[in-house]
């Protein structure tokens, strides 16, 4: 894939191949055979799971090559000039002015002893600096001078980014990169920054490659889009054509699994009236005063899935945590089915209460013990024999090599798979899930959720999942929360809920997620 | 000059084994060497240097220097070792038990810990030396306490941070109880952190010791002691530098390897 | 505020600690003036003399109105105040300290930044090298070189100071020399490394690179990003190494057989002097509380988040 360089690009990579410092040549590559070229003006998205190389390229973009990776051929041309074998001087004289690069970990890119006009004064200089700040602040929806004189930790996560977008932007550069610019946060707010970039590269005209593991993310403000998949650009095309008709089977994957709002992954399945849970004018305090939950009244039936839709902050977690006696219960009542107090101390319960409620954690890579084996971690508190350990193992798709692996052997997706069959030998009535996705590529994250999905029918346990993906909730369960600052605003069936919801607050997660599902 | 500089010993694992293999075989194998005497002492040979009978000299009275060399650094690790063992035992269980603990008692003992790190160590060391003599047993005892409290430091926010980790919440959840959990879980981990701070350790109260050597109140003489040798040999220093030199070289090189080896992990 | 606090009363705990564990050691002024020679009623007599009979409440309570007036207390074996006795050699003390944080601490903060910044260079790698060989040797080591290398090899400076412990300072200067030198070489090699792997720490941090890909230049990038970030760990160490100048050098000063504070602790000791001994100590425990104060109130200068939170 020999691409021919013209006056007109700003961007072009010709066959560029990097690989990890003195690794052998027939080891797979981090990036292989990449050929891509952006015009002025032009949007490309580039989406990928982790590992897939899109960061690496990103920065390669920038000048930037990741401390012990070589470029092993090819070449990338940055408006006009090859960044990699710039001297210092003269990229600081090109970024910022010609190329501007905002990385992704929002929460530690600005730095933190420096006021944001200080983060200005870097590089703006000269008469009227406060002006041209505040007015490159406006662009970017930060009004008002209260900004000026804030520090970074004074500044909520996406009032950040769009701090660092104006600071990329403050000299009009021709090249903005962008790499996950919404990871990091909720998914209204993130929605809000991308509509704000989609309104900035519209007016300024510059051209813009955006990176994330998100395809909606990059499918609302990118014309073009590649898919990358370990290290090589499988597709790349109009975005509305990759989406509508997919040719590489990584991208059939990618789109198929995105979460949809009318698309269900498990059926409802039997319910009896048994209750497992019952929560009465629940309310938890954390810390000295917040209110996590407030005057919550919930019900859940045997072989019943409750989705709890929340962003962060909405007490979601803590509702979890109450419930599973990590979070001590501060008014209200909460018992299981069998009407023992749930408020209880969790050193105080009984054995059979429990292992009748267990839950699973977000983080994979912090949810095993990394000096054990699965076996042991799996049988240490449950006292499962080998042979039950194999069969949970099955049930959640992982075969008996596992049994002697230890967490740094496997993969995100096959660590969490690990954890909910240790859920699982514990013999739990209530399964609680607490975002256990949202670390996972979408093309595992659908897989994981068929198994859960397989599992529920086949044995029946009531589950409470929570998530900040309404589409994700909204194909799983049968009866939709919605949570926010500790209230329950929403409550309903799933259809109910997606298709005639009361809260504008829920209307608007509906809205986001359908734009997204509509591409 | 230039190879020398580009040759980086600190970081060359054969040459950190080997010295640390060295010095292990002569710490345990020095009495059973059929070495001259460390304590005879030759009136006729003062101050000498090396030659076939006394390989590296005599010393001011007359004792044979390589003989004293090679048991010099016993004392010293033994003290180490077992001061090391006391405050590690002492250290790690108040540590993790504050941690766990929370509350009140978690306060009580930081304090305990932020008291005793503010304790000047070495002038205590010379007190309790000087005051109850210099035996083996009461110094090591005396400095295993004393550098505990960095110990339990480290072992506190160690285990704060592993509690707050979803591994030991599902044990907490799978009904583990506070024993099994900190034996199982907490432990091996806080034991795999603390392996450098263990190892700097050794290292300080080995020099603690021969420090307290030099000032005259670790090792009584005659005993065989690289820093009691030290401060000895200091006025004869003009007279056959190699007195001092060699227990500098024996001394160097055992506390620069374990330091190259804590660095190396 | 509340920091100062409860520093005075750990202070003051830790003073009635000391003065009890002092007094429970065997032996007192007495017996250390009169030694093992003084029959039982010259000790009786003595002790009368010096209000040592009373009970230990009442001697703290005593010693300790004393101490707020300002008087230190009275060695019977030295026969002297102990302000007169210890005064002098303070001085000696804090200058072989000054001496001594003058060499080491700025070049060890320049030295530190350009090591971190330029971890490639040869000549970085050689300084780090000789600086864990300085941090990890005992004083008495480097002490014995330095004195084998510059006094007797090449004899640029006197060996054992033959000084009174009240010399005069331009007496004082030339015995200063090689103890402060000793001194430097270990709170050089600890607080460059503290430098070092604080810059290079702060330089892996995403605003670093945040900065540079906005085109900050290498000066504003060393002077306005990274030096601020990663001076707050050096600030402890160098506070923790002054307090230590101070109170700490028993060794170096031994070695070199200087007047100064900790030689005379080591004398006080094995002279069993208990009334020396424990303003000794009192004093040092001061220097290091408040250096702590100190290096807090100095790393709230450079943190925000610090300042904002929990005044």
């Amino acid at each position: 894939m020999i691409t021919t360089l013209t006056q007109s690009q700003i961007l072009g990579f010709s066959n560029v191949t990097v690989r990890i410092k003195n690794e052998a040549r027939d080891s797979r590559p981090i990036l292989e055979a990449i050929g891509l070229q952006l015009g002025h003006g032009e949007t490309l998205g580039i989406v990928g799971g982790s590992g897939s190389g899109k960061s690496t390229l990103l920065r390669l973009a920038a000048g930037v090559l990741t401390p012990g990776l070589v470029l092993d051929q090819g070449e990338v041309t940055t408006v006009g000039k090859n960044l990699l074998v710039a001297t210092p001087a003269e990229r600081s004289n090109i970024y910022g002015s010609v190329v501007a690069l905002v990385a992704q970990s929002i929460g530690e890119s600005l730095t933190p002893h420096l006021t944001v006009l200080s983060h200005f004064r870097d590089t703006v200089s000269g008469e009227a600096v406060d002006e041209r700040v505040l007015e490159s602040l406006a662009e970017v929806g930060l009004g008002g001078e209260k900004y000026l004189h804030r520090y970074p930790h004074q500044l909520s996560g996406g009032e950040r980014q769009r701090v660092l977008l104006a600071l990329a932007l403050v000299r009009s550069p021709q090249l903005l990169l962008l790499d996950e610019p919404t990871s990091a946060l909720d998914v209204s707010i993130g929605s809000e920054v991308l509509t704000t970039i989609d309104r900035l590269q519209r007016s300024r005209g510059f051209a813009l490659v955006c990176v994330s593991h998100d395809l909606g993310v990059v499918s609302q403000i990118s014309k073009r889009i590649a898919v990358m998949n370990q290290g090589r650009i499988v597709e790349l095309g109009q975005t509305s054509q990759v989406l509508r008709s997919p040719s590489h089977e990584y991208t059939k994957a990618l789109v198929s699994s995105i979460p949809k709002l009318d698309q269900r992954i498990r059926e409802s399945s039997s319910q009896s009236n048994e209750r497992v849970l019952v929560c009465r004018g629940l309310q938890i305090v954390r810390g000295q005063t917040t209110r996590a939950i407030d005057s919550l009244d919930l019900e859940i039936k045997q072989g019943e899935v409750v989705g709890i839709i929340g962003e962060s902050g909405s007490g979601k977690s803590s509702l979890l945590s109450a419930i599973c006696g990590l979070v001590s219960v501060t008014g209200g009542s909460l018992h299981d089915g069998d009407g023992y107090d749930l408020s209880t101390a969790l050193q105080m319960r009984p054995r059979e209460v429990l292992s009748s409620i267990q839950m699973v954690f977000q983080n994979p890579d912090d949810s095993l013990n990394p000096m054990r084996t699965v076996a042991q971690s799996l049988s240490r508190y449950t006292h499962a024999t080998n042979s039950e350990i194999s069969s949970a193992l099955l049930t959640v798709g992982l075969g008996e090599q596992f049994l002697t692996r230890r967490p740094r052997e496997m993969s995100g997706g096959e660590k969490q798979r690990a954890a909910i069959a240790r859920a699982l030998l514990a013999e739990p009535r209530l399964l609680l899930l607490d975002e256990v996705t949202s670390a996972l590529d979408v093309t595992v994250q659908a897989a994981v959720m068929k198994t859960l999905a397989d599992l529920q029918r086949k044995l029946n346990i009531a589950m409470i999942i929570v998530s900040h993906d309404i589409a994700l909730v909204a194909s799983f369960v049968d009866r939709i929360l919605v949570l926010r600052n500790g209230q329950l605003v929403e409550q309903g069936s799933v259809d109910d809920v997606i298709k005639s919801p009361r809260d504008s607050y829920t209307q608007n997660l509906i809205n986001i997620s359908a734009r997204r599902a509509a591409i | 000059m230039k190879t020398l500089l580009r040759f980086n010993f600190l970081k060359n694992r054969v040459l950190i084994f080997s010295v640390l293999g060295f010095h292990a075989f002569v710490a345990l194998l020095a009495p059973y060497l059929r070495l001259l005497s460390t304590d005879s002492q030759d009136s006729a040979a003062l101050l000498q240097g090396p030659s076939l009978n006394h390989w590296l000299g005599t010393d001011s009275l007359g004792r044979d220097v390589f003989s004293r060399l090679l048991h010099g650094g016993r004392p010293s690790l033994v003290i180490a070792f077992a001061a090391t063992a006391i405050s590690c035992l002492i250290g790690i269980v108040i540590g993790s038990l504050a941690a766990l603990a929370g509350g009140w008692i978690d306060e009580a003992l930081s304090r305990v810990i932020d008291f005793m790190l503010a304790l000047p160590t070495l002038i205590l060391l010379l007190l309790i030396s000087s005051f109850f003599g210099q035996d083996p047993l009461i110094l090591s005892v005396a400095l295993g306490l004393m550098y505990a409290s960095p110990i339990a430091r480290v072992a506190r926010s160690a285990t704060q941070t592993l509690l707050a980790r979803d591994f030991i919440r599902v044990a907490r959840l799978q009904g583990g109880s506070r024993i099994s959990i900190l034996f199982g879980e907490v432990l091996p981990n806080v034991w795999r952190v603390m392996f450098t701070e263990v190892a700097m350790q050794f290292t300080w109260i080995l020099l603690a010791f021969s420090s307290l050597s030099f000032l005259g109140l670790g090792a009584s003489p005659p005993t065989p002691e690289w820093g009691l040798m030290i401060a000895e040999s200091r006025s004869y220093m003009t007279l056959n530098p190699l007195l001092v030199i060699a227990p500098i070289m024996m001394l160097a090189s055992l506390v620069l390897a374990i330091q190259a080896l804590v660095d190396h992990e | 505020m509340r920091r100062v606090v409860f520093s005075l009363a750990t202070f003051i705990a830790l003073a009635v600690v000391s003065f009890v564990g002092v007094d429970a050691l065997p032996g007192d002024g007495c017996t250390a003036l009169l030694g093992r020679f003084g029959t039982n009623a010259k000790i009786d007599a003595c002790r009368q003399e010096n209000n040592l009979n009373d009970s230990v409440v009442v001697r703290i309570k005593d010693w300790s109105g004393d101490l707020v007036r300002g008087d230190l207390g009275y060695s019977i074996k030295r026969d002297e105040q102990v302000s007169k006795i210890i005064i002098p050699r303070l001085r000696n003390t804090a200058v072989m300290a000054a001496v001594a944080a003058l060499i080491a601490f700025p070049s060890a903060i320049v030295v530190g930044l350009l090591l971190g910044r330029y971890p490639r260079k040869r000549i970085s790698k050689a300084i780090n090298q000789f600086s864990v060989i300085a941090m990890t040797l005992p004083e008495f080591v480097i002490a014995t070189v330095l004195w084998l290398v510059l006094s007797i090899w090449i004899p640029i400076f006197p060996g054992v100071s033959v000084m009174p412990s009240n010399a005069s300072l331009l007496q004082l200067l030339p015995n200063v020399w090689l103890p402060a030198l000793t001194l430097a070489v270990v709170i050089f090699a600890h607080s460059m490394r503290t430098m070092r792997a604080s810059v290079t720490n702060v330089q892996n941090m995403p605003f670093v690179e945040s900065a540079r890909l906005r085109g900050t230049n290498e000066r504003k990038m060393i002077s306005r990003h990274i030096v601020p970030a990663a001076l707050p760990p050096v600030v402890n160490v160098v506070a923790l190494d002054g307090a230590w100048l101070l109170t700490g050098t028993f060794v170096t000063e031994a070695a070199f057989n200087f007047q100064g504070l900790g030689r005379l602790a080591i004398d006080a000791i094995s002279d069993r002097d208990t009334a020396l001994i424990l303003p000794i100590i009192l004093f040092g425990l001061a220097v290091y509380l408040v250096s702590s104060i100190l290096a807090d109130s100095l790393v709230r200068v450079f943190d925000p988040r610090l300042r904002s939170s929990n005044r």
